[in-house]
């Protein structure tokens, strides 16, 4: 009797945490965009009439995929080199991208400031070296909300892309240029489609992950780059519209899981074991 | 399309280790060569450097005249075969092997013709379409082989193509491997520790040792005359005693190993035999015998173990332990005084080790 329901009394606990604190609020946050009496989607026509909100939509699905795309294309890089250092400086140069990932979010963002502001680090040099001749405003851009998300995410890309490049055997590699594959060809062929699991991975930290972020747009794009994360702060927050802030909620959630589906269909079209 | 491969004066190192020392080696057009040797004795770091995946510190390697020492791998065009496949795990049976001519240029078409016509040779064609990932052992080295092969080489290598599979298939795949080379005429150099295999596959065998070739030569050559103690010890004659000449009478030599015991010889059937030498048998030319008037070594008979077409013993002697046979009709004691007679038409004898 007990050995036959073991699975179910261990995972109970766990189970239970997870019923009460996640799906049954998740439910019930999304339940009351569905309560609107203009109608069953009333909340839903509300957000994607007005232009400022689908503006923020737009904006918040740009930044996340060109920082997805940014942070995947350096991690990539950064990651090979690591893949191939030997032992002893691999584990030093883990250790140096992984360093950010000691600090806060709220830290690491406020670097940004001090180095993208009038009297900032780069404005300083821009200057000095006579680039320009008065400072540039470069915080609150659309570009320094990527720069920012990108420093923060690239640890997650290089983690993920080090583990799948270092289990490419070498002699499959060299199986490659043996039949007559160029560098170039051998990379595209073979390195880049047996990494895909591994950039699904990392896609999709960073996507999640930029998509959803608070903090750092908060910080470093401010009132002019809201995005749906500032978005969804502010109308619980300041215009206190929670059926407003839901469904914000509610279409993340939903083009979340999307964007996650479409990026590992991809996946398995470039490499069929990827799942 | 086959050329002979000349490796000349090739040395390398790891590091500051020297791996390679000074080896040189010819492969003839359309010859299977051999190289047989315990692990770390070089073998497989010759391999690499004619694959081009190890840089040599001296020496040229040349396919047909043409220097590819300072050539990248990729423009070698040679055939390789790994000892784990390697295969592409993201590519079908029928991609892996269309893989090298697709890096040639050649159309689709015009490639899945003959990655398929290939495919039939090694009999997967039903498999095309899987992933490599849902083939056995034996069928990865086939892929393995039919990728190697449908480039058309002119020089095809093997890294112990046949350690992870069965002892069954193994010698099933080693047939296959040298039908389809001789059909194809391709030259070869095929590395492996297994001496039987080296033997039974290989038109020349070389049998190496730290970084060095100790012989070079058919595997019928290397079995019977083994040019010195180390091929002897590897090819399996258990007892090397070392002598030394007392006195010559013309083609007589009578020799002296520990222990005061004097054995005869005659250089008709030995060649010159040097003052100090290394008297090598296998068990089967040692033969016991009960006969202590026999000219042989004296000895203490040990264990005693039934081999079928004879009985063995382990033997004490003066010169050290030996092994040696003795007929069934006449089982010997443990325990019992023997002699050990050589049958010269089974020893060899050879310059000393010097150590």
């Amino acid at each position: 009797m007990l050995k036959r329901h073991a699975g179910w009394v261990i995972a109970a606990p766990a189970t239970l945490a997870v019923i009460i604190f996640l799906v049954l609020p998740v439910a019930a946050t999304i339940g009351t965009t569905f309560g609107d009496p203009d109608g069953l989607f009333a909340a839903y026509a509300d957000f994607f009439n007005s232009g400022f909100r689908r503006n923020v939509l737009w904006r918040t699905l740009e930044i996340s995929l060109i920082t997805t795309a940014i942070s995947l294309f350096v991690g990539f890089l950064t990651a090979y080199v690591v893949a191939k250092s030997p032992g002893r400086l691999k584990s030093l140069l883990i250790i140096a991208a992984v360093f950010p990932l000691l600090t806060g979010v709220v830290v690491r963002s406020f670097a940004w400031l001090i180095m993208l502001g009038k009297n900032g680090i780069l404005n300083n040099f821009l200057v000095a070296i006579g680039v320009t001749n008065e400072p540039l405003s470069m915080l609150y851009t659309q570009g320094a909300v990527i720069a920012a998300m990108v420093y923060l995410f690239v640890p997650l890309t290089i983690l993920t892309l080090v583990g799948v490049l270092e289990n490419i055997p070498e002699d499959v590699v060299q199986a490659s240029a043996s039949l007559g594959a160029t560098p170039a060809a051998t990379f595209r062929q073979v390195i880049l489609p047996l990494a895909v699991p591994g950039l699904i991975v990392g896609a999709v930290l960073v996507f999640t992950g930029s998509f959803t972020a608070y903090a750092t747009p908060q910080l470093v794009g401010g009132e002019r780059q809201m995005v749906m994360g500032t978005l969804m702060y502010q109308r619980a927050m300041v215009s206190f519209d929670w059926v407003g802030a839901s469904t914000i909620a509610a279409i993340m959630v939903v083009l979340t899981i999307t964007v996650v589906l479409a990026m590992s269909r991809m996946a398995r079209r470039l490499n069929p074991m990827a799942t | 399309m086959t050329l002979p491969l000349t490796i000349e004066n090739l040395t390398a190192h790891y590091g500051p280790t020297k791996v390679l020392e000074d080896l040189s080696l010819s492969v003839g057009a359309g010859e299977l060569v051999s190289l047989l040797g315990a692990s770390g004795c070089g073998k497989t770091t010759t391999l690499r450097l004619v694959a081009g995946f190890l840089e040599p510190t001296a020496g040229t390697i040349l396919l047909g005249g043409k220097d590819l020492t300072k050539l990248p791998a990729y423009k070698r065009d040679i055939g390789l075969v790994f000892q784990n496949y390697a295969l592409f795990p993201h590519l079908s049976v029928l991609e892996n092997v269309a893989f090298g001519l697709k890096q040639r240029g050649i159309s689709p078409a015009e490639r899945q013709k003959r990655a398929l016509a290939m495919l039939e040779r090694v009999g997967l064609s039903p498999l095309a379409d899987r992933l490599p990932g849902a083939l056995s052992g034996g069928q990865k080295q086939r892929v393995a082989l039919a990728r190697a092969l449908v480039i058309e080489p002119p020089l095809l290598m093997f890294d112990e193509p046949l350690s992870n599979l069965d002892a069954k298939l193994r010698i099933d795949m080693r047939v296959e491997i040298r039908q389809l080379q001789r059909a194809n005429g391709t030259t070869s150099v095929y590395v492996t520790h297994d001496q039987e295999e080296a033997f039974s596959i290989s038109d020349r065998v070389a049998i190496m040792n730290a970084g060095r070739i100790m012989q070079f030569d058919t595997p019928e050559v290397l079995y019977q005359r083994p040019a010195n103690a180390f091929v002897a010890r590897f090819v399996g004659f258990e007892n090397l005693i070392p002598m030394h000449v007392l006195a010559r009478q013309g083609e007589q030599v009578i020799a002296e190993a520990a222990g005061g015991v004097k054995l005869h010889f005659n250089q008709d059937r030995f060649g010159q035999i040097p003052d100090d030498f290394v008297l090598a048998a296998r068990a089967d030319g040692l033969a016991a015998t009960a006969n202590l008037a026999a000219e042989g070594l004296p000895a203490m008979l040990g264990l005693r173990t039934y081999l079928g077409r004879a009985y063995q013993y382990q033997c004490e002697t003066a010169a050290g332990l030996l092994v040696a046979n003795g007929s069934l009709s006449d089982p010997l004691r443990s325990g019992d005084g023997a002699r050990l007679v050589p049958l010269p038409e089974q020893c060899c004898i050879l310059a000393p080790e010097h150590s």
